[in-house]
């Protein structure tokens, strides 16, 4: 039997690898992805001092530690049931069935679907898939593309493209509908771009000196947008359809009022070779969920979160979890999140022989530190959200596992 | 040799001479680099189109490029619902598209 | 093409308009319009569309969305031949 198994080798399942073999347990990763690293091989941003951050190269740091520790990485290998054994769990995959004592889920999120008359389309992606075909596997999405969906993402990815030779003709919003939600709200969509003043220093900084109230600041939108490193961000434009016989030509757009209303007269056609579609983040829950952990919707965490504690254990024995599967955040909290939780699994299975909470302390206040310092805020709220989630998550991992 | 080819990147750098394989896509030749998967082969030659639906016909190409949403699957060496956007290539390798059924 | 004609489950294309009706008709929750549209039980498992079937019952009327994972999964989560289901490595 293994100590651990990891399912994600993204920062995440790849700092808990790390601080796992670190105190010696015997560790195993799984991947469905061709490389390790996870979604931090598509990023690619520039801090405030003008560094940038090479996703690729972080990912491969990680990767060579583990290795380095004796890590086993297994890509390729889909993981596509888990079930509770007497002690410790089993975990089936494509590839073999693993036995182990404990198991880490560092599954990380999905992609939410903003859906789009003619979203089925050859040439429409999510924003994601845009980055990774360009970042990761170096080919353009396109020559020509249009975003739909405003957000600390797609904004950040229109960028990366750009960086790819590739021509962003407008980031507009998607039509207000029954599945829109906040997505099609100009004035929402304006709080949530000034939460990314930080990552587009002097343009949004500008931006958002002069609108610092996002009510006001919708109304004055300019209805031709702004533009940040020449790329058009349109929130008071909408895609009503995606046009195309066999694949994406183009997409048919019109103005938009400041609380999202259609303003008649005001529709054209904007021509592009893909689209991307940009809704957002929500964890992916679906082998926790297999597993039997207990569940909270928490929206301002990107939807259904297993009950966790700040220790990173579920209600589970033996089952943990680390990254985005807890909550969309950026990588750097999921890869210190992913420390706290291989820590704790050695202390389970009494690796660590000295001071082992104490430890465990520390790494748990990096993950705090690293919150607060984040480039990147998916949402407001996130640290409230987690501190009532800890409260339950205690309180359940008292009453059900310390027996 | 491709203009959807992200050659060279101001921050990522230049793709150094990276081995050339030949696959099949529905019998048609197409070039690909070792280390692509299928999808970023075929979209380097500018095929989007993977599938059709099976019930009403509808072309589809990837949407999530990462393995979530299962709309690139086509049959690879005879073996069927493989995901284009997860499956690395290798020479000669046999791609069919699905389609209606 | 008009809204209502919208695909929401592009596995098994199923559209708004077929969601709405259901919710309409039946007053039911995400699993129960799951298992009238199939909406979310193709290939892909209901990863893609998931969240916005919930999201669209509860702006339709219908349950709120709550602590469960309402359309909740069954292993498998990926497709697998039978074979690795008996066991065999691929
Ligand atoms: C498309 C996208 C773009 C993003 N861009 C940014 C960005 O620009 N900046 C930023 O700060 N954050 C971004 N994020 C957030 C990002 O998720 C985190 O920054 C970080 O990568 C999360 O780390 P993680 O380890 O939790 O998960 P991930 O990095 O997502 O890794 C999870 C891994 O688990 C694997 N996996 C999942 N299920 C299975 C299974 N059943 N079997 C086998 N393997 C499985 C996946 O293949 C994946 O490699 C993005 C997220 C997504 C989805
Ligand atoms: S494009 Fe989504 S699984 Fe391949």
């Amino acid at each position: 039997m293994i100590d651990l198994v990891i399912v994600g080798a993204g920062p995440a399942g790849l700092g808990a690898a790390i601080s796992a073999a670190e105190y010696g347990l015997e560790v195993c990763v799984l991947d469905e992805f061709v490389k390790p690293g996870g979604r931090l091989l598509g990023q690619l941003h520039e801090e405030p001092d003008g560094k940038w951050v090479n996703g690729i190269a972080e990912a491969q740091k990680l990767y060579y530690r583990a290795l380095q520790l004796g890590v086993k990485i297994k890509c390729g290998v889909s993981v596509y049931d888990i079930a509770k054994l007497e002690s410790g769990w089993c975990v089936y995959t494509t590839d073999q069935i693993y036995e182990t004592e404990c198991l880490l889920l560092a599954t990380g999120a999905s992609e939410t679907p903003i859906p789009v008359p003619g979203w089925t389309l050859p040439g429409v992606m999510s924003i994601g898939a845009a980055q990774v075909m360009g970042n990761v596997h170096r080919v353009k999405p396109g020559e020509k593309g249009i975003i739909i969906g405003v957000n600390v993402l797609s904004v950040a990815i229109a960028r990366e493209l750009q960086l790819c030779g590739v021509h962003i003709e407008s980031i507009l919003l998607p039509q207000s509908s029954f599945v829109s939600g906040d997505s099609a709200h100009p004035e929402k969509m304006m709080e949530s771009l000034l939460r990314l003043t930080h990552l587009a220093p002097s343009p949004l900084i500008r931006f958002g000196g002069k609108w610092v109230n996002p009510k006001i600041g919708a109304r004055l939108y300019p209805r031709n947008g702004f533009k940040m490193w020449g790329i058009p961000i349109q929130l008071r434009k909408t895609a009503l359809e995606i046009l195309g016989e066999y694949q994406v030509e183009g997409v048919r757009i019109a103005d938009i009022s400041a609380t999202g209303e259609v303003v008649p007269g005001t529709e054209k056609v904007l021509s592009a070779d893909f689209v991307c579609i940009a809704g957002g983040l929500t964890p992916m829950s679906e082998l926790a969920s297999v597993a039997g952990c207990s569940f909270r919707y928490i929206p301002e965490l990107g939807g259904h979160i297993p009950i966790h504690n700040e220790c990173m254990q579920t209600n589970l024995k033996g089952l943990y979890v680390a990254g985005n599967i807890t909550g969309v955040e950026s990588a750097k909290v999921a890869r210190a999140q992913g420390t706290v939780a291989g820590l704790s699994v050695a202390r389970e299975l009494h690796a660590i022989k000295q001071r082992a909470d104490e430890i465990i302390d520390i790494a748990k206040k990096e993950v705090i530190d690293t919150r607060r310092n984040a480039l990147i805020q998916f949402q407001a709220g996130i640290e409230r959200e987690r501190e009532e989630l800890y409260d339950k998550g205690n309180n359940v991992f008292e009453e059900k596992i310390s027996v | 040799m491709n203009s959807m080819r992200v050659t060279d990147h101001p921050i990522l750098g230049t793709l150094e001479n990276k081995k050339q394989v030949t696959i099949t896509f529905d019998d048609v030749p197409y070039p690909a680099f070792e280390g692509d998967t299928i999808a970023s082969a075929l979209l380097a030659s500018g095929v989007r189109t993977l599938r059709h639906q099976e019930d009403k016909g509808t072309p589809r190409g990837i949407y999530c490029n990462i393995g979530h949403c299962f709309e690139c699957r086509v049959r690879v060496n005879g073996k069927n619902t493989v995901r284009a956007c997860l499956t690395p290539v290798e020479g000669d390798m046999r791609i069919e598209s699905g389609g209606e059924l | 093409m008009s809204g209502d004609q919208t695909v929401i489950c592009r596995c098994e294309e199923i559209t708004l308009k077929e969601i709405k009706e259901t919710v309409e008709r039946f007053q039911c929750s995400s699993r129960e319009v799951k298992l009238r549209t199939r909406a979310g039980m193709g290939p892909c498992g209901g990863r893609t569309c998931r969240c916005m079937i919930d999201r669209l019952v509860e702006q339709l009327g219908g349950p709120k969305i709550s602590n469960d994972v309402s359309l909740s999964y069954r292993p498998p989560v990926r497709p697998v031949s039978f074979g690795i289901l008996g066991g065999e490595p691929k």
